[in-house]
């Protein structure tokens, strides 16, 4: 669905993406972790056709562009920042974004109720974006992403500022938008949030590719042992493992084992593993 | 109170890091004092507003010459000589301040002086500028002043003037033999009196204003004011000379709001999502010059049916009014584009965006007549769109303007817009990632 070949951008003496090259598939949801200042926003606006390479090619679908307008049809996005009039109704927003879609007449209405329906603001369409809550402004800002029905979506870090409830109805967003085949670009901090709901993830630092698998993929070859956690009784024993079954076995016919846990590695592990606990910015 | 010395050592260092705030509180007073000054201290070369006028000699006598070359050394004028036709022309366009005009017989006026006759002058003044239409009288009969105190210092001219006026009374039978007789001993008297007085003084000096007691209604000028507009059918209203004011006013509050709405689309991340829709930025940043152009012709045209109907304003042509608003509308588009680019926040826009606009309603007679600026800062107004706004609406309204006319100023107007609207979109899209 999106493949990025060889993208190199810099501005002035700094590289912000060196060499990426990536393929992300139809109907997956794709995610982009990396550390501040990594190069995921200068990517993301890459592939969405906000920036021009200096090096490399973007290729949509069959091979356009995304610099060509018209390809940007094929492509939703829901920005960090709420890209919303707040003078505005969210009615009145998500009609204003569709006719810039090229949408028109019933067509627009229909889709305007249908978007309004899928982020549940039928019922506050009419009032002014300024009065709705943080949460509801997210999921307008998500529908209006969505106002013409595009096979591509570029989610960038949507969950950023919202409370658990609004978190949750976009995961069910989100979930459903897989449902329904599309591609999903996600960008996050919550690792937890990628672990729930990507397929792929890949992690970039300094504007390459660190590593691309699905998360358990990455976890299996990134994450390191788990660590195996033991009650001994007079003491708390901590066993890195790669056979925890071996392992408990052996303590268990040793008459050791009280009790135990197993921390496996998760991906935020993976995440420091690859980039380093050291501070960005 | 070292929570107050902290506390107030913060907001300094904040202020000196808001550049927007800081030009507020230290350039911006300095603009506005040094153009202030410069106007009430008649700073620069040519003094405080030389008034621009055309003389027109018809008399070419002695007499008109030396009035003329009074007026052109002095400071207080800056004259033209030409023909009546152009000197009319000239204020018309709005190019001199008024026309004096020395009409045949001027000598003979100047010469029968003793006949109660007045010195003739005809003015024709631009009708926008009435404030400059009584200091140009004012100055007119100070100079007429000192041309009939040149006449009693020159004895010669005296015993002419009195040896006339005994010929006059001589002459005349309705008066009868007794006055006569005396009268005519009188002017002998004079005459006698003056061919014994020194080549010059004799009499007081015209600037004490002495020797002009007990003249009552006496005027020694007599100065027609012309009207030098074409003929019209309704009489003027003084709203047709405030309405292109009132027009400029709102072409600039248009051009600031919308300079300002152009950088919240960046700052507030809706131009990411414009910019990720199925349209290129030319599309972008022409809706929003569109938007800009409609709400300033609407803006324009309901100010108009204000003037029209509350205030009686008709247009000399509609045709060339519509020419002239299409015109300035354009010009002030294209500063909404090169305010836009002027910061990068909306305070940063909305100030400096303002202090600019201010700047160019100052220089261009937005603020002060122009005819109270220095020549240098007349000079200066050529430069503002203010001013040429300000001439194309009363070239149609009020002026006269014809279609030819109307192309200076229109096309200074479509010039700044088109250059202005494309600097600010290259400066727009080279900022714009």
């Amino acid at each position: 669905m999106l493949k990025l070949n060889g993208i190199y951008k810099a501005f002035g003496s700094t590289k912000a993406v060196d060499g990426l090259t990536l393929e992300i598939h139809e109907g997956e949801v794709f995610g982009l972790l990396g550390p501040n200042g990594a190069g995921k926003t200068t990517t993301v606006n890459i592939a969405m056709g906000l920036l021009a390479p200096d090096e490399g090619t973007v290729e949509i679908g069959d091979g356009r562009s995304p610099l060509d307008a018209a390809c940007r049809a094929l492509i939703g996005v829901a920005p960090q920042a709420l890209a919303l009039y707040e003078e505005l109704t969210g009615r009145e927003n998500l009609t204003f974004f569709g006719r810039l879609q090229g949408l028109g007449g019933r067509d627009l209405k229909s889709r305007v109720g249908s978007a309004l329906d899928f982020v549940d603001l039928e019922e506050r369409a009419g009032d002014l974006v300024k009065k709705y809550s943080g949460g509801m402004k997210r999921r307008l800002n998500l529908a209006c992403g969505l106002i013409h029905d595009p096979p591509l979506i570029l989610l960038d870090e949507p969950t950023a500022g919202v409370d658990p409830q609004s978190r949750n109805a976009l995961y069910d967003n989100i979930k459903a938008l897989r449902a329904e085949g599309r591609t999903i670009i996600y960008t996050t901090h919550y690792m937890e949030e990628a672990q729930k709901l990507c397929d792929r993830v890949g992690i970039i630092d300094l504007g390459r590719l660190m590593a691309l698998d699905s998360v358990e993929g990455l976890i299996n070859s990134h994450g390191g042992a788990s660590v195996l956690v033991v009650d001994c009784g007079d003491e708390e024993e901590r066993i890195e493992t790669d056979d925890p079954v071996a392992d408990l076995t052996r303590l268990e016919s040793a008459g050791r084992l009280k009790s135990f846990r197993l921390d496996r590695p998760d991906l935020e592990q993976v995440f420091l593993n690859l980039t380093g606990r050291k501070l960005r910015d | 109170m070292r929570s107050i010395v902290a506390l107030a050592g913060k907001d300094i260092r904040l202020l000196q890091r808001d550049r927007v705030g800081f030009f507020f509180v230290f350039f911006f007073p300095l603009i506005y004092s040094i153009f202030f000054g410069a106007i009430f201290s008649g700073a620069g070369e040519g003094g405080m507003g030389a008034v621009k006028i055309a003389l027109v000699d018809e008399d070419e006598s002695g007499a008109s010459r030396e009035f003329g070359r009074l007026l052109e050394e002095s400071t207080a004028f800056n004259v033209t000589r030409s023909g009546r036709a152009e000197a009319t022309d000239m204020v018309r366009r709005g190019d001199q301040s008024a026309y004096v005009i020395l009409p045949k017989g001027f000598q003979e006026s100047v010469d029968r002086i003793f006949q109660a006759e007045s010195i003739r002058i005809a003015v024709g003044v631009d009708p926008g500028r009435k404030a400059e239409s009584a200091m140009i009288q004012g100055l007119l009969t100070q100079y007429a002043f000192r041309t009939l105190q040149d006449t009693l210092t020159d004895r010669l001219s005296m015993r002419r003037q009195a040896q006339s006026a005994r010929e006059m009374i001589e002459a005349d039978d309705e008066i009868d033999a007794v006055t006569k007789t005396l009268l005519v001993r009188f002017m002998k008297e004079i005459d006698f009196l003056m061919a014994g007085l020194p080549e010059s003084g004799g009499a007081q000096s015209a600037e004490s204003g002495g020797d002009l007691a007990g003249f009552g209604d006496w005027s020694p000028v007599d100065i027609d004011v012309e009207s030098v507009l074409k003929e019209r059918i309704q009489p003027r209203s003084s709203y047709e000379i405030t309405m292109p004011q009132a027009f400029v006013w709102l072409l600039l509050g248009c051009s600031a709001a919308f300079g300002v709405s152009l950088v919240m689309e960046r700052t507030r991340g809706t131009l990411i999502r414009l910019k990720s829709a199925p349209i290129t930025l030319a599309h972008i940043l022409a809706g929003k010059a569109l938007a800009c152009f409609l709400t300033t012709l609407g803006g324009l045209a309901i100010l108009f049916a204000i003037f029209r109907l509350g205030f009686s304003v008709r247009p000399d042509s509609y045709p060339l009014l519509l020419l002239a608003l299409i015109s300035a509308a354009v010009a002030f588009v294209g500063i909404m584009m090169l305010i836009s680019v002027m910061g990068k926040t909306e305070a940063s826009v909305g100030g400096i965006g303002w202090a600019f606009l201010l700047l160019m309603a100052m220089t261009g007679g937005g603020m002060i007549p122009l005819m109270f600026m220095p020549d240098w800062m007349e000079t200066v107004s050529h430069f503002s769109f203010v001013k040429w706004s300000v001439l194309a609406v009363e070239g149609a309204v009020w002026r006269g303007f014809s279609l030819a006319e109307m192309l200076l100023p229109c096309g200074i107007l479509l010039g700044i817009g088109l250059i202005s609207f494309l600097v600010g979109v290259r400066v727009f899209k080279a900022t714009a990632d």
